[in-house]
């Protein structure tokens, strides 16, 4: 893409409200303009499937400790 | 408890819950089914928990774990997607109660969370809790702007609006 057609597309998307930008010297610096809650709630929500993704790894965990457990638990009774 | 299972007829999976329950907290909830007994264990055992914290998923392996599970003893979890740019997680655990009580503190930088995890059993299930508090709100501002893998997503829906502003300013 060639900075003319970069800079109208950063204009579209910054008219939009989607990113806001700054210059400073020759540089504009573009950051998504997203509002903050949407972008929290998606945040929270990648991080919710982070720790249900490991809880689905402890759940095998558990189960073969509790497995184990009762191997053990009948051993000793035996 | 039929009528809860109801949405996933083939197994028992418990839902896990993730809120922001003020400035400064983020609130993990999930119940496992198994004793608190068992589920501390999993977490207090490094060559267990080795074993769940780093799932394929996410993409991201660990690269060693360490977790000396007592008042005051450290962990140091090395995460990477290899060897060369690892990243470290390390802290000190500040309490220890078998079976219903862990607290840890995050030392990477003073923006870290002190993580309070309880372990409520309740009949043959065990309630967990997971709670993070935060140093200020910008603290936990800044790990939410900041996570890993979240503005390499972001950038992916940008390209997808570009390439969809693209279309529509080709037609008009």
């Amino acid at each position: 893409m060639s900075l003319t057609g970069m800079k109208k597309h950063v204009g579209v998307l910054e008219q939009a409200g989607l990113v806001s930008t700054e210059k400073v010297g020759r540089v504009r610096t573009c950051k998504l303009g997203l509002r903050r809650l949407e972008e929290e709630a998606a945040w929270i929500e990648r991080y919710r499937q982070l720790w249900d993704a490991r809880f689905d790894e402890l759940d095998k965990v558990v189960d073969e400790l509790k497995r184990k457990e009762k191997t053990d638990g009948r051993k000793k009774r035996a | 408890m039929d009528a809860r299972r109801e949405r996933e007829p083939t197994s028992v999976k418990n839902r896990t819950t993730v809120e922001r329950k003020s400035e400064r907290e983020l609130v993990v909830t999930r119940t496992f089914n198994g004793p608190a007994r068992i589920v501390f264990e999993a977490w207090t055992k490094p060559e267990l928990l080795k074993r769940w914290w780093a799932p394929k998923s996410t993409g991201v392996s660990l690269l060693s774990c360490e977790a000396d599970v007592r008042v005051g003893g450290r962990y140091r979890f090395v995460f990477g997607h290899d060897a060369s740019k690892p990243m470290a997680f390390h802290g000190r655990y500040i309490e220890v109660t078998p079976y219903s009580r862990l607290v840890w503190t995050n030392d990477e930088s003073d923006d870290g969370a002190v993580t309070t995890v309880t372990f409520e059993e309740k009949g043959e299930k065990t309630l967990l809790v997971m709670h993070e508090l935060y140093p200020s709100k910008e603290a936990l501002d800044g790990a939410i702007a900041g996570m890993e893998g979240g503005m390499g997503e972001t950038f992916e829906q940008l390209d997808e609006l570009l390439v969809a502003l693209d279309a529509n300013v080709g037609r008009s």
